[in-house]
């Protein structure tokens, strides 16, 4: 019992993780990497259900262990490689699409995924077999897109960071929402998401109050 | 214009992973236990890959005459807002954007195909637009 009781104190740190994107752009009380988690697996399983022969619960699972490697690995953003020290060129960085040559991408992808790696096999160590090697298979299927319920989750984790953007930026104005339009023209091939992503666009854009979901507080 | 939608398109490198995946499947499907609930998932991955194996089309970079015009498995170089960016175009399966292997299914990916150098591509919704400049053609397979 004391394995899982250690796992569960280590995974549970992501409640007091703040999302790296977030923090780099200056949100106030930025969501954490648990908050994020939450929603995308909610969204996968009711998003999944509008799709045929979709493993739910496979989606399910990837999704709540999809960024437990951050415990340990952090928060990698594709900035991360490019950040200014001064604060002015930081802000102007953040408003812009991060852009690589394809062999950049590669070397930065393969240090992040060596990184993570790393850091869910050490999280994972004290699980029992069978529970560490699910884990461990869930993860690379979300990282690598190996089976429909591995690809479909990686742009659902998309779709929730766009919503939280675009909710941010109905707050503020200011928030630099362009990013994540751009990224989501290029990421996205689903035609359900695509469709759905589209449909966000017209929710947040639309001129009348009302379209908007209410605080309720 | 060719029509790509629906089709299960590999690159030759996608295709021996597939292949070798499916190998793999083979021995490791006969050392399960039968009705263990790993086997459940093993058959699912073993349908899936055989559908696969048995429909895909193999991406090949066109003939010479035809390489200024962006194809399945080209690498594009494009210039966006005064930025440079370089996608490789591949069916679904293998897409990776932060690889750089875009879907030919995604928006940019789908109004990249049949466009060649010096060609401007515009993608828009109702409340935004940007240009995608394509500057450079390769077809590295």
């Amino acid at each position: 019992m004391n394995n899982f009781i250690d796992f569960f104190i280590e995974a549970g740190k992501l409640k007091d993780i703040e999302r790296s994107g977030w923090v780099l752009r200056e949100v106030k009380n930025p969501e954490t990497i648990a908050e994020h988690t939450f929603r995308v697996a909610l969204m996968g399983w009711l998003l999944a259900d509008k799709k045929e022969k979709l493993n739910a619960e496979r989606i399910i699972k990837m999704a709540l262990i999809h960024d437990i490697c951050e415990v340990y690995a952090g928060d990698i953003t594709p900035y991360d490689s490019i950040l200014p020290k001064n604060k002015k060129y930081l802000k102007k960085l953040m408003r812009t699409y991060p852009r690589f040559s394809n062999s950049e991408k590669r070397e930065l992808a393969l240090e992040k995924h060596k990184k993570e790696w790393q850091a869910l096999v050490k999280i994972t160590s004290k699980l029992e077999r069978k529970l560490r090697e699910e884990i461990l298979d869930l993860w690379l299927d979300y990282e690598e897109g190996k089976t429909k319920e591995g690809r479909f989750l990686k742009q659902v984790d998309k779709v929730e960071n766009l919503l939280q953007a675009l909710e941010y930026w109905k707050k503020d104005k200011n928030f630099p929402i362009n990013p994540w339009w751009i990224e989501a023209r290029e990421i996205f091939n689903d035609p359900f998401l695509i469709d759905f992503i589209e449909s966000l666009d017209k929710k947040f854009h639309s001129n009348e109050e009302n379209t908007f979901p209410h605080n309720s507080q | 214009m060719t029509d790509y939608k629906e089709k299960i398109y590999l690159t030759n490198r996608g295709l021996e992973r597939f292949k070798k995946e499916y190998q793999g499947l083979l021995e490791t499907r006969n050392l399960q236990e039968e009705d263990s609930e790993s086997l459940v998932l093993i058959n699912q991955r073993f349908e899936e890959l055989s559908t696969i194996l048995k429909t895909y089309e193999l991406i090949q970079a066109p003939p010479k005459h035809k390489q200024h015009i962006v194809n399945l498995g080209a690498t594009v170089t494009v210039e966006i807002d005064g930025q440079t960016d370089e996608f490789t175009i591949v069916g679904t399966l293998e897409a990776n954007p932060s690889l750089g292997r875009i879907s030919n299914e995604s928006p940019v990916g789908r109004a990249l195909l049949n466009h060649g150098a010096g060609e401007e591509i515009i993608i828009s919704s109702n409340i935004k637009t940007i240009i995608y400049k394509i500057k450079e053609i390769k077809y590295e397979l």
